[in-house]
């Protein structure tokens, strides 16, 4: 095999798993904080990816230029949830809020058929579509690359936001002892919706970068959120890092994989990395 | 005396409330009576539901041209409902499969029992109208198969499976028959790159196009099976680049064909020609969706825009479809339009709901068409249209057009896939 195809696989799987980081990041936040794992998360990735798409397609609005708007649409999608679902379910037993948010994804999926029909929609003509950087024999789309730099730079927003500010040392504190944070006088209501809100913006950042080069269709969310469940607990549920480099390190494999064994078992290449990564370490690669 | 005006006008009321409901449910009673319940599995939601709601919607156009009077030269569009059980109107009870085998069974399985249905139409994927039709012959319900062109379904030695559509075998060998014809004008086709879903469908057409690439000396370069609904596909189109083919063909539906198509240019993989089966190809989103990038992909085709100037009659009822789904009719949409009259022509013919009746007259069907191309229907003994013809099309300025046969064709095929790089 050519080294250039070599080049090739890395430089696109690592293009792939940042985008998943970026989706993952978003989830493991939740679960960290709230122990709350969102099954609504893939279906927020398609509301900010059909909210791209109707802004660009309705308004000639670029989809990079939509990042402000998706991203203050799904905090509110986010802090909504918080407010109207999992606040009544919080401190119900078991699997109270992982069924309630599994509900609330049936039902999202469903309003988005019901208002948009199930067609495939993709978008044509936006800003980075239609550019292809080639160096060194890589064929690399400027779309990709930008989502993955921006999928980067978000992740470390969000680090830097929960390890290096007072409201991250808040949020901090109520993912380690809810009961303690309260008597500290920390409005865990507050943080908690914050929270939700953020995981929220996360999938706004990755939906618009998405629609400029990936189609949009009512049910694209459980394609992502599958994997993205995979990317969190691999990396440690609750670990920002962990989510990050586990996200890399699926997009590599899953091309790899692909490449080299059979793109037929490039997923079963991953889930199988999965299990013994889990076998020999439960907690994931960065869990505490 | 006030009190029983009041009353008066209380039993007045209740009295025309009473009649309205003995109006209202009469009339569902009386209609009730005149009509034919059909039970039809579809992907409605989920990863493909774009194609099953487009299959709904041509389905829903055949109901209307046969339920209601039309003029035009469509059979049972001049008639209301059908002619020889007093113009009983045929009603279409959904289901929905979820593009998944299992549910698809499962909805089957209320679509016979609950609802009663005395035969099934479907399922898009092939995968889905194995496991249904398997639940209908169990029950002993005749199905009728629209679209899916697993040449295997019609292999299983079912006595109640009828299907309309073109097999993947059939395609096939008008595939190489095609390629034969290229390769005497001394254009490049020998390697061939086979790309499919690992799925019914993906895998029984890769093995059509294997025997006859194998007969005919063509040589296999990449032989890649992927997983159905992928998120990515730069490792399957790395693969490709790397075994350099001069034809790829594609057992693809949508969404993955046009991650397939993306890659490519993506990653500057040119080739001579790309053929697809029935699948992905033809849904017109495909051109809608990729626009100049859709363009010289080509694949097996039963219904172009271009038949339309050959048939009139064809011309509304693609205006018809239009309004409903916004697009042209496509060859799998045709193919459940189709149905949907052959199923009508059965009962009318049978005189009866009865499955058994039902089953006899589909076995002796001998139906002129013109939706088809072909012009009529007819089943062999294993139940597979045996009067269907493929023809191969190509996207050409954002249009299906026919380019081979040579007598149905509308345009000159574009050779080759015109390389990436050379596209403005």
């Amino acid at each position: 095999m050519d080294l250039e195809i070599l080049l090739q696989i890395l430089a696109s799987g690592l293009l792939m798993g940042l985008i998943f980081a970026l989706i993952a990041v978003g989830l493991t936040l939740i679960w960290g904080v709230m122990d709350i794992l969102n099954f609504a998360h893939g279906e927020f990735l398609m509301l900010a990816m059909f909210i791209s798409f109707w802004m660009f397609s309705l308004w000639k609005i670029d989809p990079l230029w939509s990042i402000p708007f998706t991203v203050a649409a799904l905090f509110a999608t986010g802090v909504l949830t918080y407010k109207v679902v999992i606040k009544k379910v919080l401190n119900a037993p078991g699997l109270t809020a992982l069924l309630a948010t599994f509900g609330l994804s049936i039902l999202i999926k469903n309003l988005a058929q019901f208002f948009w029909t199930p067609d495939f929609r993709h978008i044509q003509g936006a800003i980075l579509s239609d550019h292809i950087l080639s160096f060194w024999g890589l064929n690399l789309s400027l779309a990709e690359v930008v989502a993955a730099g921006g999928s980067g730079l978000i992740t470390y927003g969000i680090y830097y936001l929960i390890f290096k500010t007072k409201t991250g040392r808040a949020i901090r504190a109520t993912a380690l002892d809810r009961d303690t944070a309260l008597l500290m006088g920390i409005n865990i209501d507050r943080v908690f919706a914050l929270t939700f809100g953020l995981g929220g913006a996360c999938v706004g950042v990755a939906g618009a970068l998405l629609m400029n080069f990936y189609y949009v269709f009512p049910s694209v969310g459980s394609l992502f959120g599958i994997l993205a469940f995979v990317t969190v607990a691999l990396g440690g549920f609750g670990n920002i890092t962990g989510a990050f480099l586990a996200g890399v390190l699926i997009g590599v494999v899953e091309t790899a994989g692909g490449v080299f064994i059979a793109p037929v078992f490039k997923y079963t290449v991953v889930f199988a990395l999965y299990l013994v990564v889990i076998l020999i370490r439960p907690k994931g690669l960065f869990g505490w | 005396m006030k009190f029983q005006r009041r009353r008066e006008k209380i039993v007045k009321k209740s009295g025309i409330f009473v009649l309205g409901i003995v109006l209202i449910f009469g009339a569902a009673l009386a209609e009730a009576q005149e009509v034919i319940k059909i039970g039809s599995i579809y992907p409605l939601t989920g990863a493909i539901a774009s194609s099953g709601m487009r299959s709904k919607h041509a389905i829903e156009t055949a109901l209307d041209v046969i339920n209601n009077k039309y003029d035009m030269d469509i059979p049972f569009a001049k008639t209301e409902g059908i002619p020889n059980m007093k113009g009983a109107k045929l009603q279409i009870i959904w289901g929905d499969s979820q593009a998944s085998p299992e549910v698809g069974k499962t909805e089957a399985e209320r679509l016979i029992t609950q609802e009663k249905v005395p035969l099934l139409l479907g399922a898009y994927q092939s995968g889905v109208s194995k496991s249904t039709s398997f639940v209908a012959e169990r029950y002993k319900i005749p199905y009728v198969c629209a679209e899916s062109s697993s040449a295997e379904l019609t292999e299983r030695g079912l006595k109640y499976f009828f299907r309309i559509a073109p097999t993947d075998a059939e395609d096939s060998i008008a595939f190489f028959d095609f390629l034969d014809e290229v390769k005497k004008k001394g254009k490049k086709v020998e390697k061939v790159a086979l790309v499919y879903e690992n799925t019914e469908f993906g895998v029984h057409a890769r093995g059509e196009a294997k025997k006859q690439a194998d007969q005919r000396g063509y040589k296999i370069v990449a032989d890649i099976s992927y997983p159905f609904k992928s998120t990515d596909v730069k490792s399957e189109v790395l693969k490709i680049k790397a075994a350099k083919p001069d034809v790829v063909f594609h057992a693809s539906l949508l969404g993955d064909m046009m991650l397939f198509a993306k890659a490519y240019k993506e990653l500057k993989v040119d080739f001579n020609v790309n053929l697809s089966y029935c699948g992905g190809y033809h849904d017109p989103s495909f051109v809608q969706n990729l626009k100049k990038d859709a363009e010289y992909f080509m694949g097996q085709c039963t219904f172009s825009p271009d038949f339309i100037t050959k048939k009139p009659a064809l011309g509304k009822i693609n205006e018809m479809y239009k309004k409903r789904s916004g697009v042209d009719f496509d060859g799998v949409t045709i193919e459940g339009f189709t149905s949907v009259l052959v199923i009508a022509d059965a009962f009318n013919r049978a005189k009866s709901m009865d499955p058994e009746a039902l089953v006899q007259a589909l076995r002796t069907t001998d139906f002129p068409t013109p939706t088809l191309p072909g012009d009529r229907v007819k089943f062999n003994e294993k139940g597979q249209n045996i009067m269907i013809i493929s023809n191969i099309s190509q996207v050409q300025g954002g249009e299906y057009r026919v380019i081979w046969p040579a007598q149905m064709a509308a345009k000159e095929m574009v050779w080759p896939f015109v390389p990436w790089d050379k596209r403005k």
